[in-house]
């Protein structure tokens, strides 16, 4: 127990009687709140309380961009190469696009070597072919000829019509952001086409096109910026290196992973999410589950999932053929003939002359493997879930209930905070607790000692979170829905931050930990493997977050070789040698 | 339409005026369709080509010329390429390099110069490719002067 002290200590919480832990939240003794009337003070501090977050805010090393913003940032970069090196503000674009928007490079490149840098990107200084007294010019495209006035060229004077110049310019343009290194027809030349030149030369809805793959440009080919991931999103991020932490927060509200662009996952690192976003998508990972659970209806070959115990299945509409589970035989030839209608003789048969052993091997192995990604899967699934709930109660909150209950509880807005930041935590936690279940999923099997740490720190944040989630969404309701003031809502007050302290910690806690590889697990680890064996993580599915359709590891998983099960005689269900009654029909073993 | 009819009539002109000018291209344009064009060219010398004539189909889209042609050898040839069955062939002007200022001359003098200076690195024709790339250049002299006997020159006797 002592060991167990120093953690909290050591991560600034007050040690909790472990009572408080194995008790329901709502049976806590009064003693408990008393514990946290310190951290709720400092809470409702607001000095205090704005610093705190100021301070975070403080480390930000993004900026997240408006359309405005880009466009804005893209202007100033484009005046500033146009003063610094005397061109025209074309030019500059060109330039800088050239070199990913990068004043820096465009500036080192033209310095060193401005015939060069001219060269690559199609600057002439001077035109390649000149008609100084011609008035008319036959177009280098239709080889009509125009008079002067009908004729435009690039900086290299090679002479087009304006019409082949709208159509070469708008194939360009509908053809994608290629649009943007466009060069002069001529297949000798090389020479730039600006914007300029686009202006001039194509209709209004082309001209927004090319200002849009321009703006688009900016952001995507510049290595500090990118767009938003999440759907509809239209802003940017402006990312600056240096610190450790990737994750970043749009004005959208979405937070993402700045190297993997996923959503925000710390503690973990982007491999592991991307192994594990791969897996989830994964065929063969799907067809595991397929090869398991299901077998190809006879009739119509779609794969039927067997969700009951009954051998008799009945394939979904509009199919809808019957048939049998074990033999995969129309189940109007069940009956009699075959002993009955929950046996079947004929795959009974067939298994003694070896026929099914093969398929059914291989479809137990692919079970195991699959229950221990599925125990994994589920919880990471329902915390996700869970998530998008408590961000919907959050918005509700925000937009609904805190005016609300200001009116009936009498209390300004601004002492409301708690309930939001309550919130606030809870989405934030639930984050953090979805990716632990793909770290665990990774975290190899023979590193005991690791592994009893990490399933540790997680059961604690896990039953943290439980109850502060608990006490947000239930415990609140009463006074959401009273008519006046009630004398329990400083008490209520109290207990939601002060959870909402301890689940931060916990949280901090188990992130802490994640990013330090769990190295700290050799000073820990006696304590943790004594709490272990005492609390259930598996049982963690009665949470929230387990809140699926309840673990599928389970124990009894038979691994069938020749003589470690028995086929009921009743039903032909092979089951486990040590079950002494069928699974499937329970009989009795004979 | 009305464009590209009036360029490849332009085209078509000039064709007719320069024949005498370069003696290894023979353009010449569908009686019926001014979109489909025939040419004959004549094996590059010092290439395993050499001595050979290769006709070449054109199939002029009607965005032409800011889309460019399509050509395939309809004679057989050896060569990294071009496909061995189809004739197609892989010559970036074709695609995405394509610029309206070619013409179908001009076209059919960039598939001169692939003849005699093939790609090994986007072959179309792997056997020939592979060849090359292995620095067997013997093998594949060999082999496309070959065809070039049963495919592209005047059957003896
Ligand atoms: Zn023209
Ligand atoms: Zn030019
Ligand atoms: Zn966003
Ligand atoms: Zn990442
Ligand atoms: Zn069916
Ligand atoms: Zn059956
Ligand atoms: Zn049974």
């Amino acid at each position: 127990m002592d060991s167990e002290e120093d953690m909290h200590d050591a991560n600034d919480i007050e040690s909790l009687d472990d009572d408080f832990y194995s008790g329901e939240t709502e049976d806590a003794p009064m003693g408990f709140y008393s514990d946290y009337d310190d951290d709720a003070d400092d809470y409702f501090d607001d000095a205090d309380y704005s610093e705190r977050t100021e301070s975070s805010r403080m480390e930000q090393n993004y900026t997240v961009l408006k359309e405005s913003d880009i466009r804005q940032r893209q202007e100033d970069d484009i005046s500033r190469v146009s003063a610094v090196l005397s061109i025209s503000r074309v030019a500059s674009s060109i330039l800088l696009r050239h070199y990913n928007w990068s004043v820096s490079k465009v500036n080192d490149a033209w310095f060193s070597n401005e015939d060069r840098v001219r060269k690559a990107v199609g600057l002439l200084d001077k035109p390649v072919v000149q008609f100084p007294n011609a008035s008319e010019l036959i177009c280098g495209i239709c080889f009509e000829t125009h008079p002067r006035s009908w004729i435009e060229s690039a900086a290299c004077g090679h002479p087009y019509c304006i019409t082949c110049w709208a159509g070469y310019i708008g194939t360009s343009i509908n053809d994608g952001p290629g649009c943007l290194t466009l060069r002069c027809p001529d297949p000798a030349c090389g020479a730039a086409i600006g914007q300029d030149m686009i202006n001039l030369l194509v209709s209004s809805e082309d001209k927004e096109k090319y200002s849009r793959y321009l703006l688009r440009s900016y952001i995507e080919d510049n290595k500090k910026t990118k767009w938003c991931p999440a759907p509809g999103c239209e802003y940017a991020v402006n990312f600056d290196a240096g610190s450790g932490n990737c994750d970043v927060s749009c004005l959208c509200s979405y937070s993402f992973c700045w190297n993997c662009t996923e959503e925000a996952h710390r503690p973990v690192d982007c491999v592991t999410v991307a192994k594990w976003i791969l897996k989830n998508s994964a065929e063969s990972e799907n067809m595991n589950w397929i090869l398991a659970n299901s077998k190809p209806c006879p009739k119509c070959k779609r794969p039927i999932e067997k969700n009951q115990g009954c051998m008799h299945m009945t394939c979904t509409p509009p199919c809808k053929f019957e048939f049998c589970w074990l033999c995969v035989g129309a189940w109007s030839d069940h009956g009699e003939r075959t002993g009955g209608f929950y046996a079947c003789n004929r795959y009974e048969a067939a298994k003694q002359e070896g026929v099914y052993d093969e398929a059914e091997k291989r479809r137990e192995m692919a079970k195991n493997s699959l229950e221990r990604y599925t125990h994994y899967y589920e919880r990471w699934a329902s915390n996700q879930s869970s998530r998008q709930k408590a961000l919907a109660d959050l918005q509700q909150m925000q937009n609904v209930h805190i005016e609300k209950l200001s009116d009936t509880q009498c209390q300004p807005e601004s002492q409301l905070k708690f309930i939001t930041e309550a919130w606030l935590q809870i989405v934030e936690c639930r984050r953090v607790l979805k990716w632990t279940y793909a770290y665990g999923y990774y975290l190899p099997e023979h590193e005991h000692a690791k592994k009893q740490f990490f399933e540790y720190l997680q059961g604690e944040a896990e039953s943290g979170l439980e109850r502060l989630h608990q006490c947000a969404e239930k415990e609140l309701q009463q006074f959401l829905t009273a008519d006046g003031p009630s004398k329990e809502f400083n008490d209520f007050r109290t207990k939601l931050a002060g959870l909402t302290s301890v689940t931060r910690n916990y949280f901090e806690n188990l992130v802490r930990a994640l990013e330090n590889g769990l190295s700290d697990v050799d000073s820990h680890g006696a304590a943790c493997s004594k709490t272990t064996s005492s609390k259930n993580v598996g049982g963690s599915s009665k949470g929230r977050g387990g809140r699926g359709k309840g673990a599928t590891l389970t124990s009894g998983s038979c691994r069938i070789t020749d003589d470690n099960y028995w086929s009921c005689e009743h039903c032909t269900y092979a089951n486990a040698k040590s079950d002494t009654t069928c699974q499937m029909c329970q009989q009795q073993r004979r | 339409m009305q464009a590209s009819r009036a360029r490849l009539f332009k085209e078509y002109k000039e064709v007719q005026r320069e024949k005498a000018v370069d003696p290894d291209i023979q353009l010449s344009c569908d009686d019926s369709n001014i979109f489909k064009w025939t040419a004959l060219i004549k094996g590059p010398s010092e290439t395993p080509f050499e001595g050979g004539v290769f006709q070449l189909a054109f199939s002029v889209p009607e965005q032409y010329p800011l889309q460019p042609p399509q050509v395939r050898f309809l004679t057989k040839i050896f060569h990294p390429n071009v496909h061995f069955k189809t004739g197609e062939i892989c010559l970036d002007i074709l695609k995405n390099a394509w610029s309206p200022a070619w013409t179908l001359q001009s076209v059919c003098r960039a598939i001169i110069a692939l003849m005699a200076h093939p790609e090994p690195d986007s072959p179309l024709n792997c056997d020939s490719g592979n060849l090359l790339r292995s620095g067997d250049v013997r093998g594949y002299q060999s082999m496309a002067r070959m065809y070039t006997k049963l495919a592209a020159m005047p059957k003896k006797g």
